[in-house]
């Protein structure tokens, strides 16, 4: 909330202008992001290596496309989370590769059939929230279980399936100017998101859905209609990004992206939007997300154990919600 | 203010229009306890031997403990996302201290307690001093509280005091100790229910302003309410010990969500105020015994999980359209 | 003045909200054993004013005496210290708790730590006695929830009574009550009065007043203008008082509008509403008054479809369906909601958003809008409406009350409306946007739409109006039209019907 002049803008000094963008999250997002690099360049030698930093952006992409969905689902508000994306992007991630099994042939479809059934979970979140007002987190959680059997089901307990060769070239490879195809990918993405949220009438609607139901909906916003598809979409961008690590890593397992709902929180979180809704972007959260990968590459270098990079992502959470998320006094 | 000449206004209404208030979401919460133990029983008769009952009752136990530390911190109008990590990170704690040996077990049980307490406290002060949303604080504390149990108890094993196992397994006059245990519970919970700062809970949850205008501590109700919860998750931990006879720093992973779906079931409005731990306990044993049902009507194994999670959802669904909704 | 110094005495009491000056220097003396008035037209400040000595609203001055000694009172937990117990039309009851508990909330007896169930019912049991004339049939077991309206008032009372206070604020505290349960209400206060507590009394009521208060402070756009004893004065002296000197407002009308009838509305029911029938041509302004809280937001709510109701409206003789506020905004319906915080803005969001979001359909194609025509529609209505703003994209919630509002204006001008619905507008506004605000309502009207505005500024309604119907009960009760709109016309009329239907509906539930 930077205080603005009410009576015409005056000019800003400098040093005025360097404050506020200082207090821009998504900027301050990325000078953490890069004083991370820069410390693990000083701790480790060729931890700031360019191979070593498209190897880390690599590994965020996943995260960064799963934080799209998080990101739309926490600005419609009215305490909106989405607990079922880890899930979901691993429940698609395995349709996928079943599907494609190798084949580029069926690399399309593969991705199709992923992105339908992530749909359906999504639209069944949303339905349950707005119809029936089941809170969000109970409605995702509750599909959390239920996502988590139908993989069990599709499966019957065995992963298997591989990847489309195209797939991992996508991943894995650099051919577009030495860099993944992936990164290419998830910069399109960002770009239609960030265009969507701010010049179409769904965007539109979505910040007023969460920065005030009663007000949107005595503006004549659909206000049902928009949660519903904030939810479906963040489904299908968990099946996106649960694709693309299948193309990573080459072969599914029963739990490949179950861990990353609570980082997709804390990515969406650190790149400033508001979890009351309303305010925030996907910028941020993409930002967000490379913080959260370099983290973690960080702690491994340093061969922290895996408790603690468990450990220091919930503190993370905390203090940046203890920064930016608090809730108001009783007495004014 | 005195001397009035009107009928003194009765202080106990007629038991007939008592039963009547009795509230929908209650008898909702027996009828589902009722199906679920005919149907049981009807699947699978061996349930009713006097080992089918032990070892049943000493399955539910832990979640038992876990909805009824969630209703409590529900109805103070909060959530614990990490009450599963809480029973984590005690058990395994209480593992490392006990060292299979009788001697340690109460001190095994202490710590137990406290771990569980030092957790509460944490999400207590998190919540109501840093006023943070409790549903992505205590998110965010799972993966803390998680992360410490790898720490100590970096994969499954160590052992718990035979003393503790073998209680478990007990009878004392022909009634299985579980058994007791669970009745234990809810007797404990009448007698807690008389302290002062239950009341301030429940009125912190029923409307913050109001009980801030109240003179209701309310900030102190928010930390007392993590702080019980924590406890009892403490003790769910050695629940979980006692049962599986070594320690499990994963075991708490769907502890969560199953306590938040036994208070729901129960009758507690997840909004805070309504609903008793009581009926959480119900709600509890109806989950744990869905389970039984499903595993007794012979469902493939790879099935089972996707039933219980489509049983929790329908659950939730339904209690969410039978709660009264809340005035605009 | 008595010989003993005066128990509360307040003074150079100033507080602002935003832009509006709530309280600009108000006093108030008052003595033990007194029951004291506190009167003024609505917005006068007499709730604030009573907030400030009850802890509830930090004042930007005052000085405060209790007993003659300066205190600083920064909470209600600080009030009740001192002896002050305040209750509202607002309740602060849990509604699941029972009587019972709800009486001793906050001050549970018992001993280590765990509650005494029979101390409890010792001490609230002679209060529901007390009570009992007026509750009738409650059970100190009873869930709060369970009770009526006026029921849970008289409970919020009893938990004042319970806390034995010397200082007692009874802020509009017998609005919901009936006229039997109004008189065990001032039974109960004439002997706590007897018994030397200090009892501050705010109603809207002119005869609870002057049946009920000793001396009374009358308060004016925030400032003291008179304290005086209440016998022997005349109701219509004590409303020339709260009006002020008669001087007639500035009304710039012209001819009364003739022109076709614009919205016909038949037997509206729902919520709070009763039967409401109303007609408004094109052109016309049309005021909803009355004692505030008699249906007048309600009707606007049902009107734009927020809330539901059964009845016939018409626009332009074609009846409407009114099922949501997109389909009355379909129908060229605007409403300027009441809060606007909470209703009319999306106060993160930047002005320019909230201008264009109820509009972006015309705009967009194929759900794709233009930066640039986004921008020129803001613009627009900026300049047209004079909304004084620093960027467009700086969020709303910088704004001060009247540029709010304007913003909130300006989204429904751009919608280009037919029936402009305004519940209180210049709610929270300083006189110079009001000023504005105003013309901005005459434009409207002169360009041909029909405009129903509520207000809780009688003042406002002689200024703006074509016509006013007073308001009562959820039902339109009495008409003015044209230089019959006058304040003192205004607040007699919702004085006198609220005495005759109070009978009325008392003798109804009574039988």
């Amino acid at each position: 909330m930077t205080p603005t002049a009410l009576d015409g803008a005056p000019q800003r000094t400098t040093g005025q202008r360097a404050l506020r963008l200082l207090r821009d999250p998504v900027v301050l997002a990325a000078l953490i992001a890069i004083l991370l690099v820069v410390v693990g360049g000083v701790l480790k030698p060729g931890f700031a290596a360019p191979d070593q930093i498209v190897n880390m952006l690599r590994v965020a992409s996943f995260l960064g496309i799963i934080a799209i969905g998080q990101t739309i689902v926490v600005l419609s508000g009215g305490e909106g989370i989405d607990l079922s994306v880890g899930v979901t992007a691993t429940l698609g991630a395995i349709l996928a590769s079943r599907t494609m099994n190798g084949s580029d042939a069926l690399l399309v479809p593969g991705v199709l059939l992923a992105i339908g059934v992530a749909a359906l979970i999504g639209l069944a979140n949303g339905l349950g929230i707005v119809l029936l007002r089941i809170p969000p987190f109970v409605m995702t959680l509750g599909m959390l279980g239920v996502v988590s059997g139908l993989v069990l089901v599709v499966t019957g307990g065995v992963a298997d399936g591989r990847a489309a060769p195209a797939l991992v070239q996508l991943v894995n490879g650099r051919d577009v100017l030495g860099i993944p195809g992936i990164l290419l990918v998830w910069a399109v993405l960002a770009v239609l998101v960030t265009l969507m949220l701010r010049r179409t009438s769904f965007g539109a609607q979505l910040y007023a859905v969460g920065s005030s139901r009663e007000a949107a909906r005595l503006s004549g916003v659909p206000v049902g209609r928009t949660v519903v598809s904030a939810y479906v979409l963040s489904s299908v961008f968990a099946a996106l990004g649960g694709i693309a690590m299948v193309g990573y890593s080459q072969q599914v397992f029963l739990s490949l992206a179950d861990d990353l709902t609570l980082p997709s929180i804390a990515a969406v979180i650190i790149g400033g939007t508001l979890v009351s809704g309303g305010v925030g972007g996907y910028l941020g959260s993409a930002i967000g997300a490379i913080v959260l990968t370099v983290l973690t590459s960080l702690l491994t270098t340093l061969n922290m154990p895996e408790w603690a990079r468990i450990v220091v992502q919930g503190v993370v959470l905390i203090a940046l919600l203890a920064v930016y998320g608090r809730q108001r006094r009783l007495r004014a | 203010m005195t001397e009035t000449k009107a009928a003194p206004t009765r202080e106990r209404a007629p038991i007939t229009a008592r039963i009547a208030r009795v509230r929908v979401a209650s008898w909702a919460t027996a009828a589902l306890l009722v199906v679920a133990v005919v149907l049981a029983i009807a699947l699978q008769p061996s349930l009713l031997s006097p080992y089918g009952i032990a070892s049943t009752f000493a399955t539910f136990l832990p979640l038992v403990l876990v909805a009824v530390a969630q209703a409590v911190v529900v109805i103070g109008g909060g959530l614990d996302l990490s009450a599963g990590a809480i029973v984590a990170l005690s058990s395994v704690v209480a593992v490392q201290v006990m060292q299979g040996s009788d001697d340690r077990a109460l001190l095994g049980f202490a710590v137990a307690i406290g771990t569980g307490l030092a957790c509460g406290l944490v999400n207590g002060l998190i919540v109501s001093r840093l006023r943070l949303q409790p549903l992505i604080a205590t998110f965010a504390t799972a993966s803390v509280f998680s992360g410490l149990a790898l720490l100590v108890l970096p994969t499954p094993g160590g052992t718990v005091p035979a003393v503790l196992t073998g209680t478990f397994r007990q009878a004392v006059a022909g009634v299985p100790v579980s058994v007791l245990l669970v009745v234990a519970v809810a007797l404990g919970w009448l007698v807690v229910r008389q302290l002062r700062i239950m009341r301030h809970i429940r009125a912190t949850g029923g409307g913050p302003a109001a009980a801030f205008a109240s003179l209701v501590p309310v900030a102190g109700a928010q930390l007392a309410s993590y702080a019980f919860s924590g406890i009892v998750c403490g003790l769910a931990g050695l629940a979980v010990l006692g049962n599986a006879g070594s320690g499990d720093p994963f075991i708490g992973g769907d502890l969560a969500l199953n306590s938040v779906a036994a208070v729901v079931i129960g009758g507690v409005a997840l909004r805070g105020g309504i609903g008793s731990p009581i009926g959480a306990i119900a709600g509890a044993i109806t989950l744990a015994l869905a389970s039984t049902i499903l595993f007794a009507i012979g469902l493939p194994t790879s099935w089972r999980a996707l039933a219980s999670g489509l049983v929790v959802i329908l659950a939730l669904a339904l209690s969410a359209l039978g709660a009264p909704r809340r005035q605009r | 003045m008595t010989e003993t110094s005066p128990l509360v005495r307040l003074s150079g009491v100033r507080k602002r909200y935003g832009g509006v000056r709530a309280l600009q220097g108000a006093s108030l003396t008052a003595a033990s054993g007194e029951v004291h008035g506190l009167l003024g037209p609505n917005g006068s400040g007499k709730s604030t004013l009573g907030k400030v000595l009850a802890g509830s609203v930090r004042p930007d001055a005052a000085t405060i005496e209790i007993d003659g000694e300066p205190v600083r009172i920064g909470s209600p937990r600080a009030a009740a210290r001192l002896g002050i117990a305040a209750v509202y039309q607002q309740l602060s009851l849990i509604p699941d708790l029972s009587v019972e508990d709800n009486l001793v909330l906050g001050q549970e007896p018992g001993r280590a730590g765990f509650l005494s169930r029979r101390e409890a019912r010792r001490r609230a049991r002679p209060v529901l006695e007390r009570l009992a004339p007026a509750l009738g049939e409650v059970h100190a077991e009873q869930p709060v929830r369970e009770l009526a309206p006026g029921q849970q008032q008289l409970i919020e009372i009893g938990k004042a009574l319970l806390r034995q206070p010397r200082i007692l604020l009874l802020d509009e505290a017998t609005a919901s009550l009936h006229r039997d349960q109004v008189a065990v209400v001032f039974e109960i206060t004439r002997e706590l009065r007897d018994a030397g507590a200090c009892i501050l009394f705010v109603s809207h009521r002119l005869d609870e007043i002057t049946d009920l208060c000793d001396r009374a402070t009358i308060l004016r756009s925030g400032e003291t203008v008179a304290a005086t004893a209440v016998a022997g004065i005349e109701p219509d002296e004590i409303v020339r008082l709260m009006v002020g000197d008669v001087q007639a407002v500035e009304r710039d009308h012209g001819a009364r509008p003739t022109g076709p009838v614009r919205l016909a509305v038949r037997g509206l029911v729902g919520g709070a509403l009763r039967g409401v029938d109303l007609e408004a041509r094109a052109g016309e302004i049309v005021g909803l008054g009355g004692l505030q809280g008699q249906g007048q937001s309600e009707l606007l709510l049902a009107l734009f479809g927020a809330t539901s109701s059964t009845g016939e409206v018409a626009i332009d003789g074609d009846p409407v369906r009114l099922a949501s506020p997109r389909s009355a905004a379909a129908r060229g319906i605007a409403l300027v909601p009441g809060d606007r915080g909470s209703q009319g803005t999306l106060p993160p969001r930047p002005i320019q958003e909230n201008l264009t979001i109820t509009s972006l359909r015309a705009r967009s194609r194929a759900g794709l809008l233009s930066g640039a025509r986004e921008r020129a529609a803001a613009q627009s209505m900026v300049e047209a409406l004079a909304i004084k703003i620093g960027e467009l994209g700086d969020p709303v919630s910088s704004l001060s009350g009247g540029n709010a509002q304007k913003v909130v204006f300006g989204k429904w001008l751009l919608t280009e409306p037919v029936v402009v619905l305004l519940d209180d507008p210049t709610k929270g506004v300083d006189v110079g946007a009001k000023a504005e605000i105003y013309r901005i309502i005459r434009r409207l009207a002169d360009a041909g739409a029909t405009v129903i505005i509520n207000s809780s500024e009688d003042r406002e309604l002689v200024t703006v109006c074509d016509r006013v119907l007073v308001m009562f009960e959820g039902a339109i009760h009495a008409e003015l039209v044209g230089d019959e709109i006058t304040e003192e016309r205004l607040v007699q009329a919702a004085l006198r019907i609220g005495e005759g239907a109070q009978r009325r509906s008392g003798a109804e539930e009574a039988a």
